[in-house]
């Protein structure tokens, strides 16, 4: 049997007001790709990275006057560990297909707008690779649109 | 002096200990440990949870120490806003070179040890300090109309 997919947790409260720290801490999970399991405490698939990103975060959230703690975790039961995969893998398909459906879109745009956007969309690629755990369905579609819009920019130079 | 930090260095402790070796004791002594709780008495920990020359405020370990020691060299800041996204990528900052460290010390970690990466990425940051070093400044921002 495959062993179980381990966790990285992060159990915090944090007072609502000032709102800052709150909404810094908000953006930092959405980019790091965490799922919210509870009120105040999210998780990450366990490695070295993910880790030391949520030691850092429980730091900042004490520095701000809350209280946080990091916990190792596996599931007890294999479906609550699938159902968190599940759920990753579905947040990196969406954001990979709204790459792809931007790309396509692109092709409409005037030449030089074409181009900012193929920017954007590849940084955005990177950053969504960043966080794509599980290797999510759609990747690769979409990393062929946005290639498929730079060879299309490259033909009309 | 002896400095502590946590095995498995990354860009971020690699970074402060080039730092420390080349601008604050070119004598220093490293040690790696897995627990806060396993630095010696006698040394310095550095980005370890707990450690005052770590992760705060939102800026990284290496911008701590230019903090913390008032190191005030512009080509050092910029080496840091490198280190921060390279760490953080957290886009705080536009450093296109951060992507590339990562990949390069990410990777000498894996088939390298602690202090072997140490000695490799020291030769790279005093190179990336001389790159940045030499690249031809902006004017100052002229104030007159």
């Amino acid at each position: 049997m495959q062993a179980a997919q381990r966790w990285v947790l992060l159990a915090y409260r944090l007072p609502r007001e000032p709102s800052t720290p709150r909404i810094a801490l908000w953006r930092r999970l959405r980019q790091l790709g965490a799922v919210q399991l509870l009120d105040g405490l999210v998780g990450l698939p366990l490695d070295a990275h993910t880790r030391e990103q949520l030691e850092w975060l429980a730091e900042g959230i004490q520095e701000a006057g809350g209280g946080a703690t990091i916990w190792l975790a596996e599931p007890a039961g294999r479906g609550h560990g699938d159902a968190l995969v599940d759920e990753v893998r579905t947040d990196r398909s969406a954001e990979f297909r709204a790459v792809a459906a931007a790309a396509e879109r692109a092709w409409e745009e005037a030449p030089m707008t074409r181009r900012r956007t193929l920017a954007r969309l590849r940084r955005e690629l990177r950053r969504i690779r960043a966080r794509d755990y599980f290797g999510a369905p759609g990747r690769a579609e979409a990393e062929a649109a946005v290639e498929a819009l730079a060879a299309a920019i490259e033909v009309d130079a | 002096m002896k400095w502590a930090t946590r095995a498995g260095c990354h860009v971020d402790r690699a970074a402060c200990a080039w730092l420390i070796r080349r601008w604050l004791d070119p004598e220093a002594q490293f040690i790696f440990v897995d627990d806060p709780a396993d630095v010696p008495q006698d040394a310095t920990p550095f980005d370890m949870r707990g450690a005052a020359l770590s992760h705060r405020e939102g800026r990284c370990s290496f911008e701590t120490f230019l903090v913390h020691y008032e190191l005030a060299d512009p080509v050092l800041a910029e080496v840091g806003r490198i280190v921060h996204e390279a760490d953080l990528a957290d886009e705080r900052y536009d450093a296109p070179e951060a992507p590339g460290l990562d990949a390069l010390i990410r990777g000498l970690a894996l088939v390298r040890g602690d202090p072997e990466v140490l000695a490799i990425t020291g030769s790279l940051f005093d190179g990336l300090y001389e790159l940045l070093r030499q690249r031809p400044s902006p004017p100052e921002l002229s104030m007159s109309p």
